[in-house]
């Protein structure tokens, strides 16, 4: 099977993610044994964020890193076991809500593709760039 | 970067909220603030008042964290060199990471420049500027500061970092190098580490409050600018203008270095991924908007007499709750602010002052009102920057969604009930 990484690139609609983690070194963790699960936001996600948000986030890779390390979690979660929490916690070290009472919430993003399996974890697809706080 | 407003109509029932009028123009895409031009004229022109103090702000902010240091008689920190005057600004001018000021060099404002140089008397040494105080009032700023490193504990990684042994390790190395060769500050610091940690803690603040108004500077000079061109045509223009700076800049970095003899120290490093909107912006809001302190002109700190309250968190003596009425006289901190705000307005500012109230006798008053609105300004963008990152767009289509944003509403706009709060004066544009 292949990893979370060669899903993303081979999908097409997760451009703007692979870059981001090829600029933020992301790649090498990402392929490693893990396991993860990853919330995607595809394309769409990015170009919903305001001019000049992902400029500067490309120019400070260490805050860009930080950023997309709150889009994983570890562990393989699928939306069955997520439906059981109200929360997780990621990478970052910050919380996510999680929300499955009718749909499935991540945040205040909305899961478009749940449950895509990889050699080491999970992928759910969501519609918009989540963010701490 | 301007994007409209959405005026879609509001799939909720009305809301029960005592500012449900201010909640339903927040729902509609607007701000706090009224949309009149009166009001947009006075935000803007404060704005710019605001922004050529600030330049200098934000350079001495990082002068005195980067190279004053830990130098126990500073008697010369307000004394700006020139390599600090011309120290780029990262978010104006040619080479900007992000030009956010289209027209402006990166360099300190010309009209900073000229008032260092003149005054409000005429040309002499700096030394003499500085002791007839015909000067900027940079201890507002170190006020700004103190409330951040006092208050803590405000969200944000940057605080508990100053708390770990990573951080006391990089400080102390900065410690021994800056006091290399001086036995008694060395002996000093051997005998009390806690007291020179915490001074660099102080400075850590210094940087972070600096780096967070190097941004804000050239955001409020280019909304004059496209206030004067006609490309800002109403408040929710403005705020949404500072919306979408917010996260333009959001992701830049937030550190502390400091040079010792041509050589870096790095305090806080850029790696530890700090970011300006997480560990600058929202602590500052929270801080300086909000919390403050009580001004020794207005409160009793007497423990007995229970006006100051026990929890930080219960301070509200930021701008959108003060009085802006006593300002010129004793125990009023804004008064540093208005004094030098006063030396930069915008010529149609002067005039519409001079037409109200007691003309020019009273303008540090009645633009320390204007500011109090702009302000209310900037923090209705920061309301709606959050709503926009943490939940759902204005125009969603999902009413539980909308619910959801409308409950971040009125959580936001409780903190305007009690009586202090301005909030209710600024609806009236008699309040001046």
């Amino acid at each position: 099977m292949p990893d979370i990484v060669d899903i993303a690139v081979d999908a097409g609609s997760f451009k703007t993610l692979v870059a981001a983690v090829q600029a933020a070194g992301l790649v090498d963790t990402l392929k490693s044994p893990g396991p993860f699960t990853v919330f995607a936001p595809n394309d769409d996600a990015f170009a919903k964020l305001p001019p000049g948000t992902i400029q500067t986030l490309l120019q400070n890779i260490p805050q860009l890193a930080r950023i997309l390390t709150y889009h994983v979690v570890s562990g393989k979660l699928m939306k069955t076991d997520l439906a059981k929490v109200d929360s997780v916690i990621s990478v970052e070290g910050s919380p996510i809500k999680i929300d499955c009472a009718d749909g499935f919430e991540v945040k205040n993003a909305t899961v478009l593709a749940p449950d895509i399996e990889a050699d080491n974890g999970v992928i759910h697809v969501i519609d918009t760039v989540i963010l701490m706080g | 970067m301007v994007q409209t407003p959405i005026k879609s109509e509001t799939k909720l029932p009305p809301s029960t909220h005592e500012f449900s009028g201010v909640i339903h123009r927040l729902e509609a895409g607007g701000a706090m603030l009224p949309d009149t031009p009166e009001n947009l004229m006075q935000i803007i022109g404060l704005y710019k008042a605001y922004a050529v103090p600030m330049d200098f702000y934000w350079r001495d902010l990082l002068y005195i964290a980067e190279r004053e240091f830990l130098n126990p008689f500073p008697f010369f920190k307000y004394f700006l060199p020139k390599e600090y005057l011309e120290l780029h600004n990262h978010y104006a001018g040619d080479d900007a990471d992000l030009r956010i000021w289209q027209k402006g060099a990166a360099t300190a404002h010309p009209e900073l420049l000229a008032f260092m140089e003149k005054g409000e008397t005429f040309k002499m040494p700096k030394l003499f500027h500085h002791l007839w105080h015909d000067r900027i009032n940079m201890e507002f700023a170190e006020a700004c500061m103190r409330a951040m490193l006092w208050h803590r504990g405000m969200g944000g990684k940057f605080d508990p970092y100053l708390d770990s042994d990573e951080y006391k390790a990089n400080a102390d190395r900065a410690i021994k190098a800056y006091f290399q060769g001086n036995p008694a500050m060395l002996g000093l610091y051997k005998l009390f580490p806690d007291m020179f940690l915490e001074q660099v803690r102080q400075l850590s603040y210094y940087s972070n409050l600096g780096l967070f108004w190097e941004v804000m500077a050239p955001v409020f000079f280019e909304m004059s600018d496209r206030y004067d061109s006609g490309d800002i045509k109403n408040v929710p223009d403005a705020m949404n203008f500072l919306v979408n700076g917010i996260f333009a800049v959001a992701g830049r970095p937030i550190y502390h270095h400091v040079y010792i003899r041509g050589e870096i120290y790095e305090i806080i490093p850029k790696s530890k991924g700090f970011m300006w909107l997480y560990e600058a912006a929202l602590p500052y809001v929270e801080a300086v908007f909000y919390r403050t302190a009580p001004f020794r002109g207005t409160k009793s700190y007497n423990a007995q007499a229970k006006q100051v309250p026990d929890e930080q968190k219960d301070f509200h003596y930021g701008i959108l709750y003060a009085d802006v009425f006593p300002v010129g006289t004793a125990g009023i901190p804004p008064t540093l602010l208005m004094q030098d705000m006063l030396h930069f307005l915008p010529p149609y500012l002067v005039d519409y002052y001079s037409k109200h109230c007691r003309g020019e006798d009273d303008m540090l008053i009645q633009l320390g009102i204007s500011f109090q609105r702009s302000m209310y300004n900037v923090t209705s963008a920061v309301i709606q920057a959050l709503r926009q990152a943490l939940l759902y767009p204005l125009d969603d289509t999902n009413p539980k969604h909308l619910e959801a944003n409308r409950a971040f509403f009125e959580a936001q706009i409780d903190r305007f009930k009690r009586k202090e709060a301005r909030l209710r004066d600024i609806q009236r544009q008699e309040y001046r």
